[in-house]
């Protein structure tokens, strides 16, 4: 009978996984970046407990925790186990300033698409390899990243437009096995000519 | 636009937005489809049009002053984000809250599923065209708004639950009212059953449209009634068992299909589910305490605050500075009527969330919107969206 902590040893031994003392209520474990696609693969296809969905991913700044060393920002992936009920696992990932990027793995969970574009969306962390990394939640002229913590949550920003959705709909197309011969004539040359356009006085 | 299809065959798309203020989007949800005809070829969602910057105005205040902001994110059943929000905290703190207060917690929780699942059904026959069904559900869920007011003094985004208990205990006559609100619920589930279940025209509507497969739902994240009617029995009540539903009498209502049908008839089918668990919890109703007696987690009562020391002190600190909870991070998910409602929280210990991040179940839904619509017809689309129950208040937070 496998356990979640077994799991959490294969991890450690194959992706130089470090427990997480943090979550006292469950099993966490910090992974490096490098090894994350692999690790949620792992746990995905060939773990003892498949842990067949991803619950949520979160993003944590670090710049006010109190006494806190190393990297400002977290990214926590919370995955649950279907063919084990009631199993859960947490990978972290710790992302430092200088360098915010992180692989997606929106190609093993269709819901980490919109997940990623939420946290690049409030902090700032860029996800390599999604294949569309634009803001979900804040407003398409939005400037900065508000869940940072630096971001001050009284600032307020004059937005006027909604998002340009035409070239998004004909990379969906395409990626139906259509192929656009001619843009709709709404679509600009410059996709930010369409911003431009918005009212700003 | 005009493109080529995979066939190589020309095509005249016209691109069509729909939203974000349109009365079949409850709410502000907008998606712009590629039209041929009236068939959709592709489609493109966007969200975000209700965005308050629910988890950057919780880092402000103390940890009971998120409490309300909770009840804006679903705010069909906003009892229950309550309860997850609280059950998440208390599992920080390590509390067992007392039985009372647990059978009651199970009684207004699925209450407020009653309620969420009327609103859905009600919403989806009218987006449909049927306005009887509509007046059929709503007649229980003004009872239970009823209720609501009784308990808790408004009907919409009311708090009942509290870290460590509840607002208050029930009023007298309270059993009585959840009686007669259970009666009528079954009496309109009855109506319904009647009005739907081999009405032609809202079987041609429902049934094959907006499939998905149990693979291709899990891997969205779906979760409750949704991911329930593609034929995964996964609910967290009987999956990881809390506040004794492992011990109700009842069962985990399943679909076949994945299709609207299904997914409105399962919510139908759960309806009567919590009216049995409602009608057993309402026997294990014993009179005892509702709060448990900490002042580091539940502000002690008014009563003490006026006769002694140390419970003014214990409001006060209480009320000022915030309950401690303790340090770390943690995710917990309760099962909400639209699926798995999650708290990731992380505490740095003093009387402010340091973060909470919110995981709606309306979310991972939404996402896979475009799968579903495509190639089916543009009316379809609006019969998809209301099966689906997207809350726009938990959807953007």
């Amino acid at each position: 009978m496998n356990t979640v902590e077994d799991i959490f040893s294969v991890l450690e031994e194959k992706f130089g996984a470090k427990r997480d003392t943090q979550d006292k209520w469950g099993v966490a474990a910090i992974v490096s970046a490098a090894y994350l696609h692999n690790a949620a693969q792992f746990l995905k296809e060939s773990a003892a407990i498949k842990f067949e969905m991803l619950v949520d991913i979160a993003g944590i700044d670090y710049l006010t925790y109190p006494n806190h060393e190393g990297p400002r920002f977290a990214i926590s992936y919370a995955f649950k186990s279907m063919s084990v009920p009631g199993a859960r696992i947490r990978l972290k990932v710790l992302v430092g300033e200088a360098d915010l990027k992180v692989p997606t793995i929106s190609d093993l969970f269709a819901n980490a698409n919109w997940y990623e574009r939420e946290v690049f969306d409030q902090f700032g962390i860029v996800f390599t390899g999604h294949p569309d990394l634009r803001r979900l939640l804040n407003h398409v002229e939005f400037v900065g990243h508000p869940l940072r913590k630096d971001y001050p949550a009284q600032k307020r920003q004059w937005l006027s437009t909604n998002d340009y959705l035409l070239p998004a709909l004909e990379k969906r197309l395409e990626d139906l096995g259509y192929r656009v011969v001619q843009r709709s004539k709404e679509v600009g040359t410059n996709d930010n000519e369409y911003l431009e356009g918005s009212i700003k006085e | 636009m005009i493109v080529l299809d995979p066939n190589g065959e020309k095509l005249n798309l016209m691109p069509l937005n729909v939203g974000p203020s349109h009365p079949a989007t409850h709410g502000c949800l907008r998606f712009l489809a590629a039209m041929d005809g009236e068939t959709i070829v592709a489609s493109v969602e966007e969200i975000g049009y209700l965005h308050r910057g629910f988890e950057k105005m919780v880092e402000r205040g103390t940890w009971q002053q998120v409490l309300p902001y909770t009840d804006r994110l679903n705010y069909c059943s906003a009892i229950m984000n309550n309860i997850a929000y609280v059950r998440a905290v208390e599992t920080m703190f390590g509390v067992e809250i007392p039985e009372r207060c647990k059978v009651l917690r199970v009684i207004v929780n699925e209450l407020s599923r009653i309620n969420d699942h009327f609103v859905c059904i009600a919403a989806a026959f009218q987006d449909l065209g049927g306005t009887t069904p509509f007046m059929y559900a709503f007649n229980p869920r003004e009872e239970i708004m009823c209720i609501w007011e009784k308990l808790t003094g408004a009907r919409l985004t009311n708090s009942y639950a509290r870290i460590g208990g509840l607002y208050r205990d029930s009023y007298d006559g309270f059993e009585q009212d959840v009686l007669a609100a259970l009666d009528s619920t079954e009496k309109a589930l009855k109506d319904l059953h009647a009005c739907l279940d081999r009405n032609r025209i809202f079987l041609d509507r429902t049934v094959g449209i907006g499939k998905i497969s149990a693979e291709r739902a899990i891997s969205y994240g779906w979760t409750g009634p949704c991911l329930r009617a593609s034929g995964v029995a996964s609910d967290l009540r009987k999956d990881e068992p809390y506040y004794d539903y492992e011990t109700y009498d009842w069962e985990v209502v399943v679909g076949t299909q994945g299709d609207c049908n299904d997914r409105l008839q399962v919510r139908m089918a759960e309806i009567e589910e919590s009216v049995k668990i409602v009608r057993q919890a309402l026997k294990r109703l014993a009179p005892g305490p509702v709060d448990i007696v900490d002042p580091r987690i539940r502000v002690p009562a008014h009563k003490l605050a006026y006769q002694d020391m140390e419970g003014l002190i214990g409001r006060f600190k209480s009320v000022y500075e915030g309950i401690r909870v303790p340090e770390g991070e943690f995710y917990c998910g309760s099962e909400c009527a639209n699926g798995e409602l999650g708290f990731t929280i992380v505490s740095d210990g003093s009387g402010h969330p340091y973060r909470i991040k919110v995981r709606p179940p309306c979310l991972t839904q939404f996402a896979a919107f475009h799968e579903l619509v495509e190639g089916g017809m543009l009316a379809d689309s609006m019969a998809v969206l209301s099966g689906l129950n997207i809350i726009a208040g938990e959807l953007d937070r």
